[in-house]
């Protein structure tokens, strides 16, 4: 599971960044699945879910020589980042959030985007064709046909690879959870 | 229940899904169940090519603002590395530091050699080598003072320029025409004796004078014999006889040298022939004939200078940065050389030497009294400025 680093680490990267932001990077490696579980949860489609969180880090970027560390861990200071333009979308829009938000005060990391976090890691830590049928088939959501072709296979074949993916991936969760 | 059949289920609940109709998800085995709800928890995940591409573009902000790469040196060989295919320093660093992907696998490397730069304080996360450091603070810490010194004692060494300006102060012929009534010229001498020096003619004109004319030869068996002369002009002959004398002298008595000074013939001094002061021949001063040297009016002409260079400054002067002026009277010959030159206003540290050692080499368009160019006599002002 991608956890949340210590703090002593993330002190480091975080100020490593500040004084080279090329070392951005890191941050954002580490809390990216984090950030865009939270907006996902929070806005009605994929585009917008993508919008926000480009904005979130661009943000980030700009802003983190303003960072200062108070204990809290830096994914707080995104998400909190995050809060602040769902809000102002919706607000722009004229509308009501469809979902509901965290408290206003303290954008938290609920257990439903930790869970979503390690879920992303798990894939990546799959066989990389069980992996890669998974991120076709389920997260781009593209057909079986087009998926059979890209790999070569016949649908068939397709049907028992994710099959197999799904049971492994469900396998490893529950294994986390225990 | 068989693999096969629990595979058709999944299929027909994924299509469901994928087409948003979830009331139609048909009943299936609990196996399939929450093999659904793991594939609904998927379809909330970011697509990977958006988290590359908004990743890329962070790292073009973050280059932008961070005014470019912040890599050391790198060269990387891969497994099949046969010299061409050398990854560049960039591409190291997005793979193993920014985590970007990258064509080679880690497994493929064979050597890999990176070297951050250190941060400053040495409290960041990457290695410092603290000899490097110290070092280059001294470095640094010397090129400055360097610099500083450098500026102090370039400053503490300008340079007084020295310049000189001079100017012949009695060509004024341009301003005032000459003058009809007033001409000089002449010289004089002696030695002391008690009678006044015997009538006769002064010796030849010549342009210099090594030996003062006598009647009354001292030295019998000189070392060196010198034909006696009076400053005057060369072309300007009298009636030469075997008897020196002073042509102004009613005596034709004894011989005698004449009760004047410093040599000479006659009453007055400094080697001449007559009672003038001077080594010409007349009464008055400064060499020539007549009643000293012309001067500018009388239908005389001021000579003009045609070449003149500057004197130098004295280095006594110019250490002490001394500033003076000095005034030269100087008696312009005939043929426009200088002559007599003697110091009338004195600046004083070794300048007034200077100024007569450049203006004896000066050459002038002569005084001319009609036609005829004459001796006249000037002064010259010299100007010693520090700058």
């Amino acid at each position: 599971m991608k956890v949340l680093e210590s703090g002593t680490n993330e002190q480091l990267k975080v100020a490593a960044a500040q004084r080279d932001p090329a070392l951005f990077a890191e941050l954002y490696e580490c809390n990216f699945d984090r950030v865009y579980a939270y907006i996902a949860r929070r806005v009605p489609t994929r585009q917008d879910a993508e919008d926000l969180t480009s904005e979130v880090f661009h943000e980030a970027l700009r802003n983190l020589g303003q960072f200062e560390w108070r204990g809290l861990p830096f994914a707080a200071w995104l998400l909190g980042i995050a809060s602040k333009r769902i809000a102002n979308r919706w607000r722009r829009n004229g509308q009501r959030p469809e979902v509901a938000q965290d408290s206003a005060e303290a954008p938290g990391m609920d257990a439903g985007i930790e869970e979503t976090v390690m879920l992303s890691q798990l894939v990546d830590e799959l066989p990389p064709d069980q992996s890669l049928v998974i991120r076709r088939r389920f997260v781009e959501q593209r057909s079986l046909r087009d998926v059979a072709r890209e790999l070569g296979r016949s649908e068939g074949a397709i049907k028992q690879l994710q099959f197999r993916a799904l049971q492994n991936l469900r396998v490893r969760m529950e294994k986390r959870h225990v | 229940m068989s693999d096969t059949s629990l595979i058709d289920q999944l299929e027909a609940g994924i299509e469901a899904l994928h087409a948003r109709d979830e009331s139609e998800q048909p009943p299936c085995d609990p196996e399939v169940t929450k093999l659904l709800s793991l594939v609904s928890q998927l379809r909330a995940l970011p697509h990977g090519d958006f988290k590359m591409r908004l990743q890329a573009k962070l790292t073009e902000a973050a280059e932008q603002s961070a005014g470019g790469f912040a890599g050391g040196a790198v060269e990387i060989l891969t497994a099949g590395d046969t010299g061409d295919q050398r990854e560049t320093t960039e591409t190291v660093f997005r793979r193993n530091v920014l985590g970007m992907r990258s064509n080679v696998a880690a497994k493929d490397l064979k050597y890999v050699s990176f070297d951050l730069l250190p941060t400053l304080s040495g409290t960041g996360q990457y290695p410092v080598r603290r000899g490097s450091f110290i070092a280059s603070l001294a470095a640094h810490a010397a090129a400055v003072a360097l610099i500083v010194t450098s500026g102090i004692w370039a400053a503490g060494r300008v340079e007084t320029k020295p310049q000189v300006h001079s100017v012949l102060v009695t060509d004024i012929s341009y301003v005032l025409p000459p003058s009809s009534t007033e001409t000089h010229g002449g010289g004089g001498g002696g030695e002391h004796d008690s009678l006044q020096a015997s009538r006769g003619n002064p010796p030849r004109f010549a342009r210099e004078q090594i030996a003062p004319p006598a009647i009354v030869v001292r030295n019998e068996q000189p070392k060196l014999t010198v034909e006696p002369t009076v400053i005057g002009p060369p072309n300007l002959t009298f009636p030469q006889t075997s008897q020196l004398g002073d042509p102004f002298s009613g005596v034709f008595g004894p011989a005698s040298n004449g009760t004047g000074s410093e040599g000479g013939i006659g009453s007055g001094n400094r080697g001449g022939v007559g009672p003038g002061n001077g080594p010409g021949a007349g009464p008055g001063w400064g060499g020539g004939i007549g009643d000293g040297p012309y001067r500018v009016g009388g239908g005389v002409t001021a000579p003009r200078a045609i070449y003149d260079p500057e004197p130098e400054y004295s280095e006594e002067a110019r250490k002490a940065k001394f500033q003076g002026i000095a005034i030269l009277q100087v008696v312009i010959d005939a043929d426009g050389r200088p002559r007599d030159i003697r110091v009338a206003q004195s600046a004083g540290m070794g300048l007034d030497e200077k100024a007569i050692e450049a203006v004896r080499r000066w050459r002038f368009e002569p005084g001319r009294l009609g036609e005829k160019p004459v001796a006249v006599v000037v002064n010259v002002q010299v100007n010693f400025r520090l700058y």
